[in-house]
């Protein structure tokens, strides 16, 4: 094995590695977010667009400025998306002796595009849209690996345990027989999956399409390559066989063989591998560049990129979707877009907010759902509460330490407590105690913040609950638990949701009057009305005469 | 499945003992007789606490970790096989075996094993031939396999039913629990699990009482180091509930509607007049 097959896969592992690490409780020892953070397209495009320096982000820089020195040893050696193409590359790619299906033409033209899909992500981070999830390789590969394998790999864990189980209690391994893995589920996961079928099948034209036309953080890397100071050497002994021009999966080697083009080119070292005289060498000193000239974009594609993405952007804008902001007039906000605890004020959310998935992963509960339209064209992908699915556990705060962006602020448990995400109603129609006299107040069990309270009203032999907003943090615990069918009898919205850039949640929300204690020892005072003390045929909630 | 009710011998129907978590359990077992009389050599037991909360003790949501204990240690004692205590909790399974502090407790019991889960496949669809509404329910495997079920759960108030003792506590035990919200009625739904779920003992945890805003709290919490056992379920929440005060009053058993019916049905007794109580101090 190469030294470089060791180092890529090393670094797949890795990446897959952390991703498995981010669970709910986190160990800590080392950011999860770590492979997101090395993505120069996300540091760029992510401080473009929220207009501010944003140091987690800044590893995504480092990188950029080593490809002056290295070039694009990024793509070949540690990005997670190009080295799991280099897998499916050879499930779907063009076969061993048919490096490329396109001709030299069309491949001058076409990896123009990965620079038109960077002008456009840029254009509408100008705007103040952060459009970097379309195409950020990083965020892609998160969201696949975390939101499409990662559940299917659990749900055919549980079929396996549930196979298995006959024999595991008959033999009394008892660890086998009762582990129990949490199902996740998420929504859009055929977007993503058919996506990525699309780009692992493009192999078929030539190995690795994606990083040679596609991706725009190649793209912004290759900027910074065209002249690395570690790069491609050929020396005296070629004989201009040209195997290593057909074996380079970038198709960065010129028809002459001793010139490169280093903006394309990866540093795998296939060449020095192939070539039948030793004559490749990758190292420092004097390089011969191969077709640099056309290498960009005419200007008018760069205009017309850069248009496309601010347009783009502007159309969001003017959408009626947008949600309700300091810009936007009116009062949009949809009834399901409750996002999740921490999450910045609307607009500066959207601009950070990379969609990787990485919170929808670690949420305990898998309440956190990618949003599909529901927050309009700009909102895809960006993570939702979804109370049916489960509560949002009031001792957790995972989400917001495992954002690479800040796109969720990052919150000790005492602070993530008040960050209140929106309030609780009650449907008395629906409810089982105010429209069929049952006892069921499953709601008012489950509240870990004591947030309902029973009241008694005429006619009625049972209590009825009702919602004490200011102690309501949203957090979606009576909507899941609430055996209505169908749509739940108590509904969260994002009604007074706490939404700040900075500052403390517990002082704005004392401000407003909020008590949100999620306080396990807090004392829930008796309501007085609940039932008259002096008058023996009155009695507590749950008993009768 | 289990043994019907045996009558009293020379023992009588509720033991009450008062004193340390451990000691009285002990005692209030050993006044009904030992835990040989319930179960015998070979046996899998099932131990059915409260411990459907990420709670600690103090806050009597639970059972406490240390009568769970003891209960498992006397059954393998008298020389029970296995002893699993199980639940299938309201909040994370994981969260709620660590905050219980039921499954450290029971770490160096032999033979005994501590599980909260809510997989189907845990599960099996029985029917209730003796339930007047609800005739059919999806109840732990394990517990269907068990030669011995124990009600364990600690006293504590409930809003929609009053209390929540060893009868509520059944509902621990099966998957869907909504269905019972839902579709019938609560309180007879309970009787109509209890009617295949029926524990043959009782030992309720009155070593702190959650009298009031159960089953969830945080309520008035009454430390009152005693605890109460029984043959007979319905005999065991009702002297329960006689003991204690709920919500600062003083309730009768038949003003909890499961319990009286449940008596009315004959599932077991609730008047106390007539049954012979006898109280030691451990
Ligand atoms: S949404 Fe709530 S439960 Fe889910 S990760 Fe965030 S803080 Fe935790
Ligand atoms: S009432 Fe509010 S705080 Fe309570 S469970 Fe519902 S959403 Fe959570």
């Amino acid at each position: 094995m190469s030294f470089r097959t060791i180092i890529r896969f090393l670094s797949l592992g890795f990446f897959i590695f952390l991703l498995w690490m981010t669970t709910f409780p986190l160990k800590g020892w080392f950011p999860v977010d770590f492979f997101l953070r090395l993505d120069p397209l996300i540091f760029l495009g992510t401080v473009i667009s929220s207009r501010q320096l944003i140091t987690a982000l800044i590893p995504g820089l480092l990188i950029l400025l080593l490809t002056l020195v290295l070039g694009r040893f990024f793509c070949g050696y540690i990005c997670p998306m190009g080295i799991t193409l280099d897998v499916t590359d050879k499930v779907f790619g063009p076969g061993k002796n048919n490096n490329t299906k396109l001709s030299a033409q069309k491949h001058a033209v076409m990896r123009n595009i990965k620079y038109l899909v960077l002008l456009f992500i840029l254009g509408t981070c100008l705007l103040g849209i952060s459009s970097v999830f379309l195409a950020s390789p990083l965020s892609l590969v998160t969201r696949f690996y975390g939101l499409v394998l990662y559940p299917g790999l659990v749900f055919m864990g549980e079929g396996f345990l549930t196979l298995v189980m006959p024999l595991s209690s008959a033999l009394g391994v008892s660890f086998l027989t009762y582990a129990e893995l949490e199902p996740y589920r998420f929504a859009t996961q055929w977007f993503i999956l058919l996506f990525f079928a699309a780009v692992f099948a493009l192999a078929y034209y030539s190995p690795r399409f994606w990083c040679r036309y596609l991706c725009p953080s190649g793209a912004l890397m290759a900027l910074f390559s065209r002249n690395p100071v570690v790069g491609r050497k050929v020396s005296e002994a070629c004989t201009d066989c040209s195997i290593c021009q057909k074996k380079c999966p970038m198709d960065a080697i010129d028809s002459d063989p001793t010139r490169t083009s280093h903006h394309e080119c990866i540093a795998c070292e296939t060449c020095v591998r192939v070539c039948p005289e030793q004559a490749v060498n990758f190292g420092i000193g004097e390089k011969k560049s191969g077709r640099v000239t056309g290498y960009l974009p005419a200007r008018r594609q760069v205009l017309a990129s850069l248009a496309a993405g601010a347009g783009s952007a502007l159309l969001i804008q003017t959408g009626i979707s947008s949600v309700k902001s300091e810009f936007i007039p009116g009062n949009i906000l949809p009834s399901s877009l409750i996002r999740p605890p921490g999450a910045l004020p609307e607009e500066s959310f959207l601009g950070r907010c990379i969609r990787c998935g990485q919170c929808m992963k670690v949420c305990p509960t898998n309440t956190l759902q990618p949003v599909w339209l529901d927050g309009g064209l700009g909102g895809i992908f960006s993570p939702k509460v979804l109370p049916r699915r489960g509560p949002c556990d009031p001792l957790c705060n995972a989400c917001g330490m495992v954002c690479p962006s800040g796109a969720l602020r990052s919150l000790p448990l005492a602070e993530k407590m008040w960050a209140k995400i929106g309030t609780s109603y009650i449907i008395p129609f629906k409810c089982l105690a105010w429209e069929w006299k049952r006892e069921c107040l499953v709601c008012y069990e489950v509240c870990p913040y004591a947030a309902l309270e029973l009241k008694r009203v005429d006619g009625n032999p049972v209590p009825v609950p009702y919602v004490i907003h200011h102690k309501c943090s949203g957090c979606g615990a009576c909507e899941y638990h609430c055996p209505v069918q169908a749509g739940s009898a108590i509904v969260v919205e994002p009604m007074e949701s706490l939404r700040m850039s900075k500052g403390s949640y517990i002082d704005k929300g004392r401000a407003i009057g909020l008590d949100l204690e999620a306080d396990p020892d807090r004392q829930r005072r008796p309501p007085g009305h609940l039932f008259d003390g002096d008058d023996p045929g009155d009695l507590p909630p749950g008993f009768s005469s | 499945m289990f043994p019907a009710y045996a009558g009293a011998d020379s023992y009588p129907h509720i033991s009450i003992a008062k004193g340390g978590l451990e000691e009285a359990t002990k005692a209030a077992v050993s006044t009904l007789g030992g835990m040989k009389v319930f179960v015998s050599q070979g046996d899998k037991v099932v131990i059915k606490p409260n411990m459907s909360f990420a709670h600690p003790p103090e806050r009597a949501t639970n059972t406490h970790p240390e009568v769970v204990r003891a209960l498992s240690e006397m059954c393998i004692e008298a020389g029970a096989a296995s002893v699993m205590v199980l639940d299938n909790p309201l909040q994370g399974a994981e969260l709620c075996l660590e905050r219980s502090g039921i499954q450290e407790a029971c770490r160096l019991v032999p033979q005994t094993s501590v599980h909260a889960f809510s997989s189907s496949r845990f599960f099996r669809e029985v029917r209730l031939d003796q339930g007047k509404n609800m005739r059919q329910a999806s109840v732990m495997q394990d517990v269907l396999e068990a030669d011995v079920l124990i009600a364990a759960p600690v006293a504590k108030s409930h809003s929609a039913t009053g209390v929540s003792l060893s009868m509520k506590g059944m509902m621990g035990l099966i998957r869907d629990r909504g269905i019972m919200h839902r579709r019938y009625n609560l309180s007879s739904a309970i009787v109509d699990l209890c009617t295949l779920l029926r524990a043959d003992l009782t030992v309720i945890d009155a070593t702190r009482v959650l009298s009031s805003h159960g089953p969830y709290g945080p309520g008035e919490v009454i430390s009152a180091r005693t605890i109460i056992a029984s043959r007979d379920m319905v005999a065991a929440d009702a002297k329960t509930v006689e003991m204690f005060p709920w919500y600062g009053r003083d309730i009768r058993p038949d003003q909890v509607a499961h319990i009286r019916e449940a008596h009315e049905r004959g599932l077991g007794r609730m008047d106390l007049e007539n049954l012979e109580t006898r109280t030691v101090t451990a």
